[in-house]
């Protein structure tokens, strides 16, 4: 093989790493998406033998956001194998322990359960909030569109921004605000 | 034929004798037939493998009808003479004269060897490639490419699919490599003998130079300082200043480093070559490769 | 369904050494055509050396044929290959043109097919023209130049305007049209 087409194999099965910013994004169909990137399926080599995955950085786990009210009906289930080792944990006391974890069991569960599932599980890096160590960020050569736009939330609005804020309708002066 | 070999191989088998065989003659359960048939199959596993038998020593062999039909395979009229002296081998030759010596037979005629031949047939197709080749290529990646085409691997190769295995007269069975090789060179040389250079030359075409098809030429030469052979190619061109860019890069603090780099004419700003590497040194020197191909590239089609 | 092809050796469709690009030549070096004189399985046989043998070796000069009586035995055709392959065949009662038919495609043949499944009835040496992709083929090169993570990059391709992005050009719009107005009193 000459050195051209060796160079040439090596940048076809080229590792990518992308980021993905979580912040108020649903987990689940997010999950979806980062799949795709995280067996290679994007890629027109993409085969189920052919090792193409490419790496996922997850940035603000933290912020994610559940639809409805998942946060108290959501329940995960464990069991420890003894007699009377089940227990459920609520969505919300799940995150509270660990704000990755939802994520992370969404994308380990939108997946096939093969035996590929775990390696592939080993190229995702998921982190609570925005700080990634300096050497896996240096990686990062693509980014994953979020679902959805973040708002801004209302009270990160500054004084002057809400004051020159267009008015619809003007309250009466004798209108009452609780 | 087939009966001979059995016996042969039945007698090779029995005069190992370590164990007795014994038959009882009675109306049982034949109790010795496992046994038997287990001490035949040990036996015959340590006894190992039959040795290949030459073709010639067949019993159907008519080496005037194997050369005739050799002839008319390759599609090429040969003088008889010369045809038969390509096949010998230098070694089959003086081993037979020995054993004529050896045995009193004064009668034998001493069977001239393809020596000869084999250095005018390589000449032959050395210097065939290097006129084919000359026209496209420079003279360095022509050499690399004779030298490949010349190998004794290649030649072997094809005088293997050319049915030279059989019909070489050689000390060792089946042939070596080197013995195929020089055969086929005396065969070019016998044509070139029997029917002009001409054909000779046509010959080595359709079963030499063919056998690059589908394989690259830079996958036989490769420059040891791509960059800096660039950098002498693009002088002779007038290009003097060539600015190398990194044009993406991926997973760099990894071992699965990915770099691209390509190399743009400064004057012009176009792009002269593209290449990959785990490194960017690498990288650099392969898309130097890629640049001097296309410059080959351009200059053949023209 | 049956599984029998799973059985098969596979393999991929091969020129032996460039057959064919150069110049063509049989892979078929010799045939022996092994007979008995009189026993009645042998009689296609026979009559295909009587009748039709001749005119096969004229037209193949480059297949070197053998003949091997042997008393009592099954006729056998036994052809050998270039490279290195031998093929059987039992031949017990053919008739002559089925010989024939066997001997043509033994001669058309370029090595012992036997036995084997082709796991693809193509090959190309050259499956791209444009080249193997890589992840750089179709990449946007601003990313060569973005800050990762970088707000721009993050939000989805919004087409859609919302009602309140509506609402507020519609204000500003207004507010011109005010200025306007006011500079034409």
């Amino acid at each position: 093989m000459s050195a051209l087409k060796r160079v040439q194999q090596w940048a076809t099965f080229a590792r990518i790493w992308h980021i993905y910013d979580a912040t108020w994004q649903n987990p689940f169909k997010s999950a979806e998406v980062v799949k795709k990137f995280l067996m290679g399926l994007y890629k027109p080599i993409y085969h189920p033998l052919n090792d193409c995955g490419d790496h996922v950085i997850i940035i603000n786990s933290g912020e994610i956001a559940l639809p409805g009210d998942e946060w108290k009906k959501r329940v995960y289930f464990h069991h420890t194998g003894y007699p009377g080792g089940a227990s459920w944990t609520l969505a919300w006391e799940l995150h509270t322990k660990d704000p990755t974890m939802i994520l992370k069991k969404a994308i380990y569960n939108s997946m096939d359960g093969n035996l590929q599932r775990r390696h592939t599980m080993q190229r995702l890096h998921i982190f609570p909030d925005a700080n990634v160590p300096k050497s896996l960020l240096d990686n990062v050569s693509n980014q994953i569109r979020q679902l959805r736009p973040v708002p801004t939330r209302l009270d990160r609005y500054t004084a002057e921004e809400v004051a020159s804020y267009p008015k619809l309708i003007d309250y009466p002066k004798d209108y009452i605000i609780r | 034929m087939l009966c001979r070999q059995t016996l042969n191989l039945t007698s090779r088998i029995i005069n190992q004798n370590l164990i007795p065989i014994q038959f009882i003659n009675s109306r049982n359960i034949k109790r010795w037939v496992s046994p038997t048939i287990k001490e035949i199959n040990r036996r015959r596993k340590k006894v190992g493998p039959d040795p290949i038998k030459p073709r010639y020593s067949y019993l159907e062999w008519n080496y005037d009808v194997e050369l005739y039909c050799f002839g008319k395979r390759v599609g090429e009229t040969f003088k008889d003479n010369f045809l038969r002296e390509a096949l010998v081998q230098r070694e089959y030759a003086n081993v037979e004269e020995f054993r004529a010596e050896k045995e009193g037979n004064e009668s034998y005629v001493p069977e001239e060897s393809n020596t000869q031949l084999a250095s005018e047939g390589h000449k032959i197709i050395y210097n065939y490639i290097g006129e084919v080749y000359l026209k496209s290529y420079p003279q360095d990646v022509t050499t690399a490419i004779q030298n490949y085409l010349t190998s004794d691997k290649l030649l072997g190769h094809v005088a293997k699919y050319l049915g030279l295995t059989d019909l070489v007269k050689s000390v060792e069975y089946p042939p070596e490599t080197k013995t195929l090789a020089d055969a086929f060179k005396a065969i070019v040389a016998a044509l070139e003998s029997s029917s002009g250079l001409e054909r000779a030359q046509l010959f080595v075409k359709d079963f030499v130079i063919v056998q690059m098809n589908g394989k690259d030429v830079y996958d036989i030469w490769t420059p040891e300082r791509p960059f800096d052979y660039l950098m002498k190619l693009l002088e002779e061109k007038g290009i003097k200043e060539v600015e190398p860019r990194l044009c993406n890069q991926s997973a760099v603090n990894t071992i699965l480093a990915n770099y691209q780099v390509g190399l743009y004419n400064k004057a012009d700003k176009k792009l002269l070559g593209i290449g990959w590497g785990e490194s960017v040194k690498i990288a650099k020197d392969t898309a130097a490769l890629d640049a001097i191909q296309k410059i080959y590239c351009k200059h053949n089609s023209n | 369904m049956s599984n029998s092809h799973l059985f098969l050796k596979p393999a991929f469709i091969t020129t032996p050494g460039q057959n064919g690009v150069g110049r063509y030549f049989c892979q078929l070096q010799r045939v022996v055509l092994k007979f008995c004189k009189n026993n009645g399985s042998s009689r296609g046989m026979r009559e295909f050396i009587e009748n039709k043998l001749i005119d096969f070796v004229k037209e193949t000069p480059e297949v070197a044929v053998y003949m091997k009586p042997r008393r009592h035995r099954t006729p056998i055709i036994r052809a050998e290959y270039l490279n290195g392959d031998t093929q059987w065949v039992n031949a017990r009662n053919f008739t002559e043109d089925e010989i024939l038919k066997w001997l043509q495609l033994l001669k058309t043949q370029s090595s012992d097919k036997t036995g084997i499944r082709l796991r693809k009835l193509l090959h190309t040496d050259h499956p791209s023209v444009q080249g193997p992709w890589t992840p750089y083929t179709f990449r946007d090169p601003k990313l060569n130049l973005a800050e990762f993570p970088s707000p721009e990059l993050a939000g989805p391709h919004v087409v859609e305007t919302t009602a309140t992005e509506e609402l507020l050009e519609m204000y500003k719009n207004q507010q011109i049209e005010d200025v306007n107005e006011k500079r034409a009193e």
